[in-house]
């Protein structure tokens, strides 16, 4: 592996240095400082650094590989990827983070940033494929890819690929269905026998996968289809064939209740332990009650740096928005179909020059009408990337999206990523994929691979049973390892765009006109043409709101004039423009998306010359300054 | 650097350590671990308690740890029971072909299968005068039961669960460095200057003790007594006086340098701000204290602990003070309690603890029968609507903490609270030591007098009985930053919030014991009273057959001889025979609670159950002692606009079990009386099998009977 990006650092240099020969000594100039910089590339078709990490994005890992893969970064990568455990699971497995950032560039603690998490639910790997593609995305295009190479040197991003890593393990590992395991391990009773996860799913043939059990039974629901591959449901009564009933997934009746799998491992849903809008029924025994889901809550309340957060779940490919508040307005059936119909038309204006286009339905109180609009021009934007996801607001019972946006301001994403194949199996284009499409698919497109043809099995506890009929493991909720690379990377691209928004505070300009005799304005303009604001409008009604900072300064002579905070006529012909006066040296102000100001400042000069400087300050959007030298002519 | 291990004294010392240990427990017929409460034991002095008599009682003790504190001081509680008896239900059903690639579940305890009472003190570190309670409780169960039959009884059969100390932080801050702190221990900056916890007070004159100190100024708010000039006496804002005026602190110093004193303190958050239950506001923000429920390490550790023991069906949090007791709920109105538990707290528990403290028990409560002629009573003499609907105001001893005339929370995110409604207990906050009440001799002063008149009479009294030793005289000191003045007053310890040593804090221990013991007294037990089984067929020689049918034909084969067979008929009558129902109102219904559960076991390749399943549910069973619910008329649950979300809309749990076999339950599970069932079985058995009979409540104990036939 060494030997390999050697070679192609080589390689890289010699292409640059070639162009930049023919590209004549002025673009040499420019990039001589950029040292270090030289495998840039200027067109898609060059080299982006793939086989400097090599990795294979065709197959899932178990925690043991996906934690070791982590470490690899973080050693190859050391100026770029630290690794970390932010605590244990309940099962004692450490829970690694991968931070990404330029160390050199500033302390990954002190940038602005973004928090991945992949499979808060077990059975969800696919998530942790996803989060672990836009580490690798990072650090392997770093050197190649300007767009990343800026968003790395700027920005910060903490990756935890496994969440609840027990779980995590076990879905990839063990034999599983598509659904289990998929809470933390926390021991409970869910039958209400007395007994805690004593009867657990089994493989019951031991083929390795976890499949479903039927029983012959004149008097069953089911039969076989006419290729053998299924079980179907009867619709004639009178139907002469085989009959089948169903018992459930694959398992033993481990406690000789006559039940089987009804007190499966673990405890509550792990995203209804968060605290927002948490309540016991759902997310019990109580809020953050999970080592998995303190350790995170935690690191995030250490992080205040991060802005925004993506967490990882399957299926349906949804884009969801934790969503600010919502106001309850009581309408009438008639105001409700006329609300509705208004909506509708404005969203066909609007798919009309773009068919991503997104808005919706749901009243925000006034101060959260900055997060509705920037969640929705995001989500736009997500629809694009990802093509055929939906953007929807989210729930918010305990969940961690919701606590990331209510509990701290952050503008918070929940994927749902793959669902059906429909894309490649829907033959008829109705637009479902129906069971016969849904093997078809199996056979041509997965090769055959992935299907448990039902067949006779002795059972301990029912005697002679049929297991199959079903998908194997990852085909369903999980896609076919074959599918995950391309569904990463359209997601690390969605993920890379949100970042590329976050706030930037710039100084526009500043202009200075004559007011009278020695006595000048001076018009300073801020702006921040990124989407989202620099600070929330949750942030700030929680309080947690850090506001962006006008500074002025200037050389000794010139004196600033202290006038009251007011709106001035920026031209005294044109009485419809106003800015306002900025009160004293410093002006506190927020920062919207696409958003400028302009702050007025009075002042005296005595003498032929001096300067005037402004210092834009923003906790989340950066800095920026501006000098202005004055010279009498 | 050489280790030395002094292995052959170990040994010797173990040797000689029980030996020594039944010797003196031969002659020490009172106590293996005698205890006196003429002083606190704080920290170190409960620890070292709770670990010595775990070490001489371990078939009555074991002591857990359950958590640590912030700054990783161990969270003990001590389980008191006879620890021989208990059935750990794990142990009776065995599995079979489990998945066996993960282990989360722990194997159970014994003590588990008993009804157990939670018993905890100095949530608040600056009263510790719980921990005493509970010292001297542990002491009273331990040594009574060698010589009371009553407690004996009690061990062999329920269990205590106690925690002296849930804040060992601030317990071991205010009792054994002289500070007085209520929280917890954070490490936080609260200043935000980038250091944490660089500021707090100074022992300026180092005698082990943070007081106050005095100082000349003229903007200052004090002024000195008149009647007792060790006194300062707070003015009102803008009251005018002649007299020489003083400022009042702390003895503290600017340690950081910052212009302020004591703006960075080690104190954190109100441990009792800090629980799940009505921690948010109705409009969705905190309303509790810390950065999320149970965010505290100290709260967490109990919110564990409970989730792992569901046996627990009484609960005592001490606080400290005012001499009554606080029933749930204080976050949400008294229409979150059900009126059954409304009930059980005032007329049985309520009633109890006002005979103990010596205070008139309201008339209502006495006839609760006739509660619509006291409901009529009150009408237009309250504005409490809260009152109107029970039928009567709360007495000052034995009340909620919500503010009922205004429609106010008292506080968010309770301790008692959160174990009543989320977890099923009936929990209660009492406030210990009334020194009004509770000093021997102590003039009469009324409740509502003013301050200094309290204080005035307090100090007397420490002068007469204590020697004056509880307050410290003013002595000149010459403060770096504020220049001349004093330092002197109340020992933090005893500055009034804490029963003093001696004779107050026994008598306000007996109290308490008294009371607990009644509490203890009223829980479940659930047992198998009687067990008849009936032979309904009997086979010696059976063999195996085989059944050809065809048309109308039946061809029958014998096959190769089986072992004995057997058609038996159980019915098994279970009863509570403990004071209450096995869980509170609504208990079964929360999360991780259930039903009480039968089940028959045997050997099961040899049993087919032919009527009736293994286990079977028995639904709650009451308790013995009957509970007059009066009627209500504002529907239970309803909130008011101004109390905090209530976290738990008490849901019924979904039933896991699929609808035939509830109907099958229906049949075999007979309603004999509310605190009674019985509950057949018809099973087939093939060769011989021992069968027994299992029932498991979660809080009314887990008991199992033999059958034979």
């Amino acid at each position: 592996m060494i030997k390999m990006k050697r070679l192609n650092m080589k390689k890289g240099m010699n292409e640059t240095l070639l162009k930049n020969i023919f590209s004549g000594l002025l673009i040499l100039c420019l990039l001589l400082p950029l040292a270090g910089q030289k495998k840039y590339q200027s067109s898609p078709g060059g080299y982006h650094g793939e086989l400097d990490f090599p990795i294979s994005w065709k197959r899932y890992y178990s925690y043991a590989e996906w934690t070791k893969i982590m470490h690899d970064m973080a050693k190859q990568y050391s100026q770029l990827a630290d690794i970390q455990s932010i605590g244990k699971s309940r099962m004692g497995r450490d829970m690694f983070l991968l931070t990404i950032s330029n160390k050199s560039s500033g302390k990954p603690d002190d940038k602005p940033a973004m928090w991945v998490d992949g499979a808060i639910h077990g059975n969800e790997v696919n998530g942790i494929t996803c989060s672990l593609y836009l580490a690798w995305y990072l650090l392997t295009r770093y050197d190649y890819d300007p767009y990343v190479h800026d968003l790395v040197n700027r920005y910060t991003f903490y990756i935890l690929p496994g969440f609840n890593v027990d779980a995590n393990d076990s879905y990839v590992t063990w034999p599983n269905t598509s659904n289990n395991p998929r809470k933390p391990y926390r021991p409970e009773d869910d039958d209400g026998d007395g007994l805690y996860d004593e009867d657990q799913t089994e493989d019951v043939d031991g083929d390795g996968e976890l499949s479903m059990m039927y029983i012959e039974d004149p008097k069953g629901d089911f039969k076989l289809s006419s290729d053998g591959r299924r079980f179907v449901r009867v619709t004639e009564p009178n139907d002469p064939s085989r009959r089948f009933r169903f018992l459930g997934p694959e398992g033993f009746d481990n406690d000789g209740d006559g039940r089987i799998n009804e007190d499966d491992i673990g405890g509550p849903d792990p995203n209804r332990n968060f605290p927002a809008d948490w309540n016991l029924q759902q997310g019990n025994p109580y809020p953050l009650s999970e080592p998995e889901t303190r350790n995170v809550y935690e690191f995030w309340l250490r992080h205040p740096n991060i802005l925004a957060s993506f967490h990882y779940h399957n299926t349906g490919r949804l884009i969801m928005f934790a969503p600010p508040p919502r106001i309850q307005t009581s309408l009438t059936p008639e105001q409700r179909q006329q609300r509705q119909q208004q909506f509708q038309q404005r969203l066909a204006e609007l798919k009309q020059t773009n068919k991503y286009a997104q808005l919706f339905d749901i009243e925000v109180p006034a101060e959260y009408q900055e997060d509705l609009r920037v969640q929705t021009e995001i989500v736009t934007m997500g629809a694009r990337i990802l093509k055929n996801y939906r953007p929807t607001p989210s729930g918010r019972v305990g969940q961690a999206q919701a606590a990331s946006y209510e509990m701290f301001g952050r503008y918070a994403y929940l994927i749902e990523l793959w669902g059906t194949p429909d894309f490649d199996a829907d033959e008829n284009g109705d637009g479902r994929v129906s069971d016969e499409e849904f093997l078809k698919w199996i056979d041509i497109e997965l090769t055959g691979e992935g299907w448990i043809n039902p067949h006779k099995v002795r059972h301990p506890d029912y005697g002679e049973i049929w297991i199959g009929g079903t998908a194997k493991k990852h085909i369903t909720r999980t896609p076919p390892a074959r599918y995950m690379e391309e569904e990463a990377l359209r997601n690390t691209h969605f993920v890379l765009y949100c970042v590329s928004q976050f706030p930037r505070v710039e100084i526009d300009e500043i202009k200075i006109t004559p007011a009278t005799s020695n006595l000048f304005w001076i018009d300073v303009t801020v702006k921040n043409e990124r989407a989202y604001p620099t600070s929330s409008d949750r942030s700030i009604q929680l309080g947690k709101a850090i506001k962006d900072k006008l500074i002025f300064n200037c050389s000794s002579n010139i004196t600033l004039i202290e006038l009251p905070a007011a709106l001035s006529a920026i031209d005294l012909t044109d009485r419809t423009t106003f800015v306002p006066i900025a009160k004293g040296k410093e002006v506190e102000f927020r920062l919207k998306g696409h958003d400028s100001l302009i702050y007025r400042y009075l002042i005296k000069i005595d003498g032929e010359e001096g300067w005037v400087e402004v210092k834009v300050i923003s906790k989340n959007g950066g800095k920026d300054s501006k000098r202005l030298n004055i010279k009498a002519g | 650097m050489k280790l030395y291990f002094p292995k052959r004294r170990l040994i010797h010392f173990l040797f000689i350590f029980p030996i020594l240990l039944s010797f003196v427990a031969t002659f020490l017929d009172a106590s293996k671990v005698p205890i006196k409460f003429d002083s606190f034991h704080g920290y170190t002095g409960t620890v070292n308690y709770l670990k010595a008599v775990a070490q001489a009682y371990p078939n009555l003790t074991e002591l857990m740890e359950i958590g640590k504190s912030t700054l990783g001081k161990p969270i003990y509680v001590l389980v008191i029971t006879n620890m021989k008896t208990g059935i750990a239900l794990d142990t009776l059903i065995p599995l079979r072909h489990s998945r066996n690639e993960v282990k989360n579940v722990p194997p159970m305890k014994r003590h588990q299968g008993k009804p157990g009472q939670w018993i905890c003190g100095a949530t608040h570190g600056n009263e510790f005068t719980g921990t005493e309670v509970c010292l001297y409780i542990i002491d009273k169960l331990l040594t009574g039961y060698e010589n009371d039959s009553e407690i004996r009884r009690l061990l062999d059969e329920k269990v205590f669960y106690i925690c002296p100390i849930v804040n060992p932080d601030g317990v071991y801050n205010s009792v054994e460095a002289g500070m007085f702190q209520r929280s917890n221990v954070m490490l936080r900056d609260d200043d935000g200057d980038g250091r944490v916890n660089e500021d707090g007070p100074d022992d300026l004159n180092r005698d082990g003790y943070i007081t106050q100190f005095r100082y000349k100024d003229p903007k200052g708010d004090y002024v000195i007594d008149d009647v007792d000039s060790r006194l300062m006496i707070r003015l009102q804002p803008g009251e005018k006086t002649d007299k020489q005026r003083y400022s009042v602190i702390q003895e503290d110093l600017d340690n950081d340098k910052d212009g302020q004193r004591g703006e960075d303190p080690v104190n954190g958050i109100d441990l009792n701000r800090n629980f799940p239950e009505g921690w948010f506001r109705a409009d969705g923000f905190p309303g509790g204290q810390g950065d999320y429920p149970t965010s505290a390490p100290e709260v967490q550790a109990l919110a564990e602990f409970f989730t792992n023991y569901r046996n627990i069906l009484m609960a005592q949090f001490f606080h400290t003070s005012g001499g009554f007791t606080y029933r749930p709920m204080g976050s949400s109105p008294d229409t979150a309690v059900h009126r059954k538990d409304v009930a059980v707290y005032d007329f049985i528990l309520g009633k109890k603890y006002l005979e103990i403290i010596g205070e008139p028990v309201p008339e209502p409560w006495q006839n609760p029968e006739e509660m619509e002629k006291f409901k009529t009573a009150l009408r237009g003499r309250t504005r409490n609507r809260y009152a109107l609907d029970r039928g009567y105001e709360f007495p000052r001893g034995w009340r909620v903490s919500y503010n009922e005339n205004d429609d106010r929370p008292y506080g968010y995110g309770l301790q008692a609270d959160w174990i009543y409604r989320q977890y099923g207990a009936y929990s209660v906050t009492t406030e210990l030591w009334n020194p009004l009440r509770d000093l021997p001799d102590f003039p009469e002063i009324r409740e509502d007098a003013p301050r200094i008149e309290i204080q005035r009479a307090l100090l007397r009294y420490q002068d007469e009985k204590y020697g004056g030793q509880l307050f410290l005289p003013w002595k000149k000191f010459s403060h770096p930053e504020l220049g001349e003045g004093e330092i002197g007053g109340w020992i933090p310890i005893y500055s009034g919030n804490n029963a003093y040593p001696g004779e107050p804090l026994l008598n306000v221990c007996e109290k308490h014991w008294q009371f607990e013991l009644f509490r203890a007294k009223l829980l479940p037990e659930v047992v198998i009273n009687d067990v008849k089984t009936k032979i309904l067929y009997l086979s010696d020689n059976p063999s195996s057959a085989q059944v050809d049918l065809k048309e109308n034909q039946a061809i029958i084969k014998k096959g190769q001889p089986k072992e004995r067979f057997i058609v038996l008929e159980i019915k098994v009558i279970i009863e509570n025979k403990g004071q209450l129902p096995t869980h509170v109102a609504r208990g079964a219904n929360l999360p991780l609670n259930r039903e009480d559960v039968v089940w028959l076991l045997g050997d099961r390749d040899k049993i087919k159950y032919l009527v009736g399943s293994v286990w079977q549910r028995l639904g709650v069973l009451e308790g013995q002692m009957k509970i007059p619910v009066p009627p209500s008329q504002i529907e239970t649950g309803q909130e008011t606009s101004q109390a905090p979300r209530a976290s738990q809309p008490f849901l019924p749990v979904q039933p896991r079990l699929r609808p035939e076999i509830q109907a099958v339950e229906a049949q075999t599970v007979k309603v004999l009386s509310p605190s009674s069932r019985e509950v057949t079985w018809v099973i087939a058995i093939e060769g011989e099998t021992p069968i027994k009979v299992v029932v498991t409540s979660q809080k009314g104990g887990t008991k199992v009977k033999d059958i034979s036939f």
